[in-house]
């Protein structure tokens, strides 16, 4: 049992902006009154739900694909000694499991969502997040290029695909889907790539990507997933690609959607050195369709490494750079590339990049809209969060960091024109209440009873990425995990999954053609439920669970 | 440069038309490779099975795999890093002189044939196995080998991956990466992860006496590591956990015997393309699982005082020293 007391509180989910109200929680929910137990005074501090990632990348194999071709980054990051009561870990560009949990939690953030899983190696990645402490977890099933549920869409087989991707849901424990480059990734499985939305893809003679966006965006829909499409629209990273962009959105009209990443998908100009933002046609869009969401993939210059199921682009950075390239395809579902990277302001297309991120941010009106992430590590690091919400709480900082731009970008961005700044309570929303509203959680994000007892507590503090990166508390479940800068507890997280209803017939369909194309058997590749830790179930919208 | 260009072995069954065997003997070390993942299978691009794929082995010598080969390239014992240069070079139409490709004990003709056929390939895949990666110039072979792969991905699809061996040792590696950063060769001495294949790796370790007992667990250097390292193990507190009698169990002060994993213990083994892989054990054992007596002892240490008195360490190094 603890209550907070005197603090000032900002819970969007609740309309409360910096209030000076007192929270009880026990059993990890909050409740109406406690008796007894520790008492917090917040007085003259400030009290946030805690934060919640809508996209980053933090367990499984592609992650641990980029810790393997980083050592030297290992070696000269940040290291968590092992105590009696925490264990070993580093930080850095890929940080080990302990630590990402340590780290995630030290600023505040108590829920994550790992946003691309292959089915085949979904066992590794629900192995990876049972070793991320403290926060809470979901996972998206890759869908876009699955070939079994391509080959359905490409016959016209609406009902079956609805079928196989309940059925591979359920199959991967997961939480939902992602739709990377739909199409494109399978055709870089014959080193192609997808970048017309209406041209057929490589290999199938009617299916467009168009098509798949469409159809996979109704999927989610009719199976009521909690969370809609999450999707990473084709031709990421290129110039010019923000014709692709605005019409994925047009083949999404009328229904529910999670554009992941958005500032990679809002360039202008014909190539690298005519490149500019066209942040503002985006934003206009979002403006005017409340019903769809976005992160924002927002870039800090500095050294990454980027990680993503897009295949052909990451080969094509890997050609830009001339450094190192990770690839692994997954048969049937989909494909992985890493490429170490490192933003500099000097760099035009870089300077492009890290403007287009917050530009998205700042023009998008609502904070309900769009949503904290540098689509962690492929824009920044997550922990390097607090210094995106300085950018985006202090106008005259950005004015600031726009001096070290080459002169070559006038005309390029607009961000010098842009003054609006962040209220706390827009931060709020834009890295807790929103993207737990999108994930469709509604007990996260929330200081309301009944919801889960995530908190973060700030002391005030002038210096904005001073007082984001070092919370005085931070409560998971109702039990106080930082104090004063210290990891106090590391309870293990729970993972958040659904069963979405499936018709029994499916397992017969599915295992010829799963045998044709695996290489495990068929009884060997879901996932089994025991072996999710601490597994929590989410009610699919519309639907009683079975 | 360089990097990693793989697949897993599913997407070689289905699209590998183009399959180069480098350094490895699969035919004997790896039986059902063939027939259950790459030259054997038909699919629905390869609808003729092996009719369908072409299969180069290089090796040092004749082993029994060049007789389910197409081609068969004979390289000089040593000459491996070489020709992979040379093949880098020549992908990309760069002038290589003739000593150097007679130097290989190949000839030009058979080289360009090989190039063609490769940028002619729709999917290659090349295995290394460990005559590539265990002779003279090891991981820089394998680093150059990638890099082909990596290249190759100008022309056409291409992709590499190595043989591994028997047992879990991709799974170890896996794990380990997660929770540390890095692969093997890791020590804790300092309190957190630190990584020096050549310094840290076990039989460096055993060797220069570096520490004062060992716990192994699903493996048997007593019967395969340097002398000096299997004296160390017989003088310090050695504990094996294993199903069987091995020849480490024999010098160990402890030899705890457990339930075999797959047989009788349950758990996950990661496959030669880090594919996870369910053990879902069809007998019961009387003895426990690796993993309980992992546990009884970890909670028999936690229940001691910690190591070191509280307060007396940082939590948190932001720069390593
Ligand atoms: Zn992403």
């Amino acid at each position: 049992m603890i209550r907070i007391t005197g603090g000032r509180v900002y819970d969007p989910a609740n309309g409360i902006n910096g209030e000076v109200r007192d929270l009880c929680m026990d059993g990890g929910s909050f409740v109406e009154s406690v008796e007894g137990g520790r008492t917090i005074d917040a007085t003259g501090m400030i009290v946030f739900p805690g934060g919640v990632d809508v996209h980053t990348h933090v367990a499984g194999g592609a992650i641990n694909f980029a810790r393997a071709m980083t050592p030297e980054d290992h070696r000269r990051t940040q290291a968590f000694i092992r105590t009696k009561t925490r264990r070993s870990g580093l930080g850095g560009m890929a940080p080990t499991t302990f630590a990402t949990g340590y780290l995630y939690a030290g600023m505040g953030w108590t829920t994550v969502n790992e946003a691309a899983v292959p089915v085949l190696s979904a066992r590794h990645t629900h192995e990876e997040l049972a070793d991320i402490p403290i926060v809470d977890k979901t996972t998206l099933t890759l869908m876009a290029n699955n070939e079994i549920m391509l080959d359905q869409l490409e016959n016209g087989e609406y009902e079956r695909a609805k079928q196989v991707v309940a059925w591979y849901i359920w199959a991967a424990k997961s939480y939902g889907i992602k739709a990377v480059n739909p199409g494109g990734v399978a055709a870089w499985k014959w080193g192609k790539d997808a970048k017309q939305l209406t041209s057929p893809i490589e290999g199938y003679s009617k299916l467009t990507p168009g098509t798949i966006v469409t159809q996979l965006a109704q999927i989610c829909e009719d199976l009521g997933l909690p969370h809609p499409i999450h999707l990473h629209c084709n031709n990421l990273g290129a110039p010019g690609n923000i014709s692709t962009t605005i019409d994925t959105l047009k083949h999404l009209e009328g229904r529910r959607a999670h554009i992941a990443h958005c500032q990679y998908h809002a360039y202008g100009g014909d190539d690298w050195d005519t490149m500019c933002s066209e942040t503002a046609q985006l934003a206009d869009y979002f403006n005017a369709h409340p019903g769809i969401t976005t992160d924002a993939g927002a870039v800090l210059f500095g050294d990454t490494v980027t990680i993503t199921a897009d295949g052909p682009w990451q080969h094509l950075l890997y050609k830009l750079t001339g450094r190192k390239w990770g690839n692994l395809d997954v048969e049937n579902e989909t494909s992985c590339g890493i490429v170490p990277y490192t933003y500099r302001p000097s760099n035009l297309v870089n300077a492009v990049q890290w403007a287009s991120g917050l530009e998205l941010l700042l023009l998008i009106q609502d904070p309900w809209q769009v949503f904290l992430s540098t689509d962690h590590p492929n824009g920044g690091c997550f922990w390097r969060y607090p210094e995106i919400i300085k950018l985006l709480m202090c106008a005259d900082f950005r004015q600031e960091c726009l001096k070290q731009l080459p002169d070559k970008i006038k005309g390029k961005i607009r961000l010098a024109e842009i003054d609006r700044e962040y209220t706390l309570y827009e931060i709020a929303t834009s890295m807790s209440a929103g993207p737990a509203r999108a994930l469709g959680m509604p007990k996260k994000g929330n200081l309301g009873i009944g919801s889960d007892a995530d908190v973060v507590i700030y002391e005030e503090d002038e210096d904005v990425e001073r007082m984001f990166g070092h919370p005085r508390y931070v409560l998971k479940g109702g039990e106080v995990v930082i104090e004063d800068g210290e990891i106090r507890e590391t309870p293990e997280g729970r993972e958040f999954l659904i069963k979405p209803a499936c018709d029994p017939g499916i397992d017969d369909f599915m295992r010829p053609l799963f045998e044709e194309c695996y290489t495990m058997s068929f009884e060997n590749y879901p996932v089994e439920l025991e072996r999710i830790e601490h597994a929590e179930f989410a009610d699919c919208l519309g639907s009683t669970r079975s | 440069m360089g990097g990693k260009v793989s697949c897993t072995l599913g997407e070689v069954k289905q699209r590998a038309d183009f399959i180069v065997y480098w350094g490895g003997n699969p035919a004997e070390c790896h039986p059902r490779h063939f027939t259950k993942y790459t030259l054997m299978q038909k699919s629905k691009f390869l609808p003729r099975g092996r009719k369908d794929r072409t299969m180069v082995l290089v090796d040092i010598r004749e082993t029994k795999s060049a007789k389910a080969s197409d081609i068969f390239l004979q390289v000089r014992p040593g000459k491996d890093f070489e020709l992979i240069t040379i093949l880098r070079a020549l992908i990309k139409d760069q002038n290589v002189s003739d000593e150097a490709i007679a130097d290989t004990g190949l000839t030009r003709e058979v080289l360009d044939d090989l190039v063609q056929r490769m940028k002619s390939a729709k999917f290659g895949c090349m295995f290394f196995g460990m005559g590539l990666s265990m002779t003279r110039g090891k991981h820089m072979n394998s680093a150059a080998l990638l890099t082909l792969a990596a290249e190759m991905n100008a022309f056409t699809k291409f992709v590499a991956m190595p043989m591994r061996g028997h047992g879990n040792v991709t799974g170890a590696d896996v794990m380990m990466r997660w929770q540390t950063g890095y692969p093997f060769g890791i020590t804790f001495n300092r309190g957190y992860p630190r990584y020096n294949p050549g310094e840290f790796s076990t039989v460096d370790v055993l060797v220069r006496g570096d520490c004062d007992a060992a716990f192994i667990i699903g493996a048997d250097p007593g019967g395969t590591m340097p002398q000096p390292a299997i004296d160390h193990l017989k003088r310090i507190p050695t504990i094996v956990l294993d199903p069987h009698v091995t020849h480490t169990s024999k010098l160990a002060r402890v030899h705890i015997t457990t339930a075999p994993q797959g047989i009788a213990a349950p758990g996950t083994a990661y496959r030669m393309d880090e594919v996870p892989l369910p053990l879902k054990p069809p007998l019961k054992s009387p003895y426990p699982t690796d993993e309980y007596v992992v546990r009884r002892i970890n909670e028999a240490i936690m229940a001691k005082p910690f190591w070191l008195p509280d307060g007396s360490q940082p939590q948190m190094l932001t720069a390593q020293v």
